[in-house]
């Protein structure tokens, strides 16, 4: 019996294909793995797949083909088990516009099964993500775009799940957040998550994500290591694949 | 889990101006309703005792038990006052005569035609047209909203059950809705008895069960909301549909289904009822004048005196009248049953189809409860012709005559000194209205249904939002 690596992979991605309802093949057979401790960035224009790739994860859709698992549970199979293990912060952070940040928290938080943290932790939480002190009893309705991704953020560390599904966690804040949300994901690493994030910021992605994978038109066209791509351009790496690909495409036209 | 859906639905609802608006108007209306309710109570008891002391007073004086002009009088019931249903339309004065057919006049509408065109402000009316509308603008988007404002995928990316989660949803706005209301029903209710509407047990327990009516039509048309908007993606749909729904069920089905089964089923009309029966009595009339000439040239006896012959003659008059009295009641009688089954057939069939409509089934089971549905008419119909029949023993046995005959007074006989009545003797009306145990039975089957219109909606609901896309 194979002894349980401390990098054991959490998120796995085998043969993962989605063809929609109206025949769009969003997604066609991609495999992949991050193992806890570990940052996974996935690049890809807009309708590469990516955020295909998270919903299948947490079984918003089921997969035409393959499946998604999270530390081995199908997650089509038992999606409760499943997202048990799973945090999430979505594309546009949306919460209750009339509950304050700390209410909106203590009901996520909640509704992800913790009952145990006091208002002194949700502060805390909230300052690490970034959100100034001021804001935490104010009602959502009045919050920007980036703050209330910052709570999105807080509410996903709140969960304390061993997976972490990222979709443009980054989009919506200022430079400094971004900088500082850089430092997050490397502490949340630190403890042992696996980090699933889809970006569009190249440079970030390179500068905390162990692999990096491009998608393109529902195929993950490369996937190499931090490691790997030491030394090169990633911004070129990342143009010539798309390039690379399309001029596959178009050959095979 | 379930609890925390819940209080989060309550905290979300609470919170909100459309709720502070809402619950403030409700709660004035309530109280307005008890109170105008209470007030029309009293108002009709005073003059319901003062028109049968007026009764008894206009007798005083008389000689004669065949002059007297008397009259019964419906009282008012104590829970009309917060469900009117028919109770204002019927009539509620009734003059007694010893034979014929008793006609109820002077209703409460017929006197104030003003209530007539705008009804009046009940508890009834409120919950039926105003609640369920509130219950519609609290949950017309209870799922369809949560996907807009984008925190439905947020509360799904966690482990939380579907069921679980729209019962929670369901029950924290029933609650959200359910528990404010019930304060000022509260204050209603003891407000009740405060001024002078007399509560008994039976009443009491009544009035909590139009209230638990009221609570379970609330329930219907939430669960009907949640139900399509777990059908729709987007909230301006379902609050469409749900208005329409709403039209139909309030509005429509209960004309319709009146019209309808009156179409299916004819009834003769009272006026065609009179007229056979005019043609009937002239038929019979002429039948015994012809008797009569006969007789009288048949009886002509030698040697007799006028004033003999004549006491013969009446004697012989009387005879007929009574016999023909007889056949004139008993052909009335059966036009009337014939009439009666047939109303009621037409009843049951527009019946039948209004229950299609939760609103519909929520005014039969509470005007049922209070005591003001049509079997209020129909029992004090009752009530009245056996009363009818006590009167005319009463006043055969002081008169020695039923009045039936043709009382032809003989002048120049000398105006002999009569007593005066003693009004107080009559027996006495007292309509005791529907009792508890045969309202709450009558009831039962609407309750039942309510409760139906609720599982099926809610079981709707948890079917359209096991396949719902929460993305
Ligand atoms: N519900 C849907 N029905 C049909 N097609 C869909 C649906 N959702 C997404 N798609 C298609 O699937 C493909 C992948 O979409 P996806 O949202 O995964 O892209 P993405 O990589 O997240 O893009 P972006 O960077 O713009 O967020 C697109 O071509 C999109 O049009
Ligand atoms: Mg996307």
């Amino acid at each position: 019996m194979e002894l349980q690596s401390p990098s054991r992979a959490l998120l796995e991605a085998d043969n993962l294909t989605k063809r929609y309802e109206d025949g769009q093949l969003a997604l066609d057979h991609v495999n992949f793995a991050v193992a806890a401790g570990e940052i996974y960035a996935m690049l890809g224009g807009n309708g590469a797949g990516k955020t295909t790739t998270i919903n299948l994860f947490l079984n918003f859709i089921e997969p035409t083909e393959g499946e998604a698992r999270v530390d081995g549970i199908v997650t089509h199979r038992d999606p409760l088990a499943a997202k048990k293990k799973l945090a999430y912060v979505s594309e546009n952070v949306m919460l209750y516009p009339n509950f304050t940040a700390l209410q909106n928290l203590d009901f996520f938080a909640r509704l992800g099964g913790r009952t145990d943290y006091s208002k002194d932790a949700y502060r805390d939480v909230l300052l690490r993500v970034g959100l100034q002190e001021e804001a935490h009893g104010r009602r959502l309705k009045g919050f920007s775009k980036g703050m209330r991704q910052k709570c999105g953020i807080a509410i996903a560390i709140l969960k304390d799940a061993p997976a972490i599904l990222l979709d443009e966690p980054t989009s919506g804040l200022d430079p400094k957040a971004a900088y500082e949300f850089i430092g997050l994901l490397d502490s949340l690493r630190g403890e042992g998550k696996a980090i699933l994030m889809s970006t569009h910021d190249i440079f970030r992605a390179r500068d905390v994500a162990n692999t990096i994978g491009i998608m393109n038109q529902g195929k993950l066209v490369m996937q190499r290591s931090k490691q790997d791509l030491a030394g090169e351009d990633l911004e070129k790496v990342y143009v010539e694949y798309m390039a690379g690909y399309m001029d596959r495409e178009t050959e095979t036209v | 889990m379930f609890r925390l859906i819940v209080e989060k639905e309550l905290r979300e609802t609470l919170g909100t101006t459309k709720f502070a608006v809402t619950f403030a108007v409700c709660a004035v209306l309530i109280l307005l309703a008890f109170y105008v309710g209470a007030r029309n109570y009293q108002v009709g008891r005073a003059e319901y005792e003062a028109a049968r002391a007026e009764n008894l007073k206009q007798m005083e004086g008389l000689t004669d038990w065949g002059r007297v002009d008397h009259r019964i009088f419906m009282p008012p019931q104590p829970l009309a006052a917060l469900v009117s249903g028919v109770a204002n339309d019927i009539g509620r004065t009734t003059e007694v005569e010893t034979r014929g057919e008793l006609r109820s006049e002077n209703s409460r509408f017929n006197e104030d035609p003003m209530f007539a065109v705008f009804r009046f402000l009940d508890l009834e009316f409120l919950f039926g047209v105003v609640l369920s509308l509130f219950a519609i603008l609290f949950a017309y988007d209870a799922i369809n909203g949560e996907k807009e404002r984008g925190t439905l995928r947020l509360s799904f990316a966690n482990s939380i059950p579907r069921d679980r989660y729209i019962l929670g949803k369901l029950v924290g706005a029933f609650l959200a809705l359910a528990i404010p209301l019930l304060i000022p029903i509260l204050i209603g209710c003891v407000l009740l008895p405060i001024l002078g509407v007399p509560m008994d047990n039976g009443a009491w327990l009544r009035l909590g069960l139009v209230v638990l009516a009221g609570y379970l039509y609330l329930g219907v048309f939430l669960a009907l909301s949640v139900f399509i908007s777990a059908m729709t993606e987007r909230s301006a749909t379902s609050f469409l549909m749900l208005l329409v729904v709403w039209i139909v069920a309030v509005l429509i089905v209960p004309r319709a289904s009146v019209l309808v089964a009156g179409r299916a089923v004819d009834v003769p009309s009272i006026d065609r009822i009179n007229f056979d029966k005019s043609k009937f009595e002239t038929q019979l009339w002429q039948e015994d004048r012809d008797k009569m000439m006969d007789w009288q040239e048949e009886n002509s006896r030698e040697g007799e005196s006028g004033r003999e012959f004549f006491e013969r003659f009446q004697q012989y008059t009387q005879e007929l009248g009574e016999e023909r009295n007889q056949r004139i009641s008993e052909y009335t009688a059966r036009l009337n049953e014939e009439r009666r089954n047939r109303e009621s057939v037409q009843q049951r069939v527009a019946l039948g189809i209004a229950r299609i409509s939760p609103t519909a089934v929520f005014t039969l089971a509470t005007t049922n409860l209070a005591g003001t549905s049509l079997s209020l008419k129909h029992q004090y119909q009752a009530e009245s012709a056996t009363y009818q029949k006590i009167y005319s023993d009463f006043i055969k046995e002081k008169t020695g005559r039923t009045n039936s005959g043709m009382v032809i007074r003989l002048g120049g006989e000398e105006e002999e000194e009569l007593d005066p009545i003693d009004p107080y003797e009559l027996p006495d009306f007292s309509f005791a209205g529907p009792q508890t145990a045969d309202v709450t039975a009558a009831a039962l089957p609407d309750l039942g249904l309510l409760v139906l219109f609720n599982v099926v909606f809610f079981a709707g609901a948890f079917v359209s939002f096991l396949k719902y896309d929460v993305r």
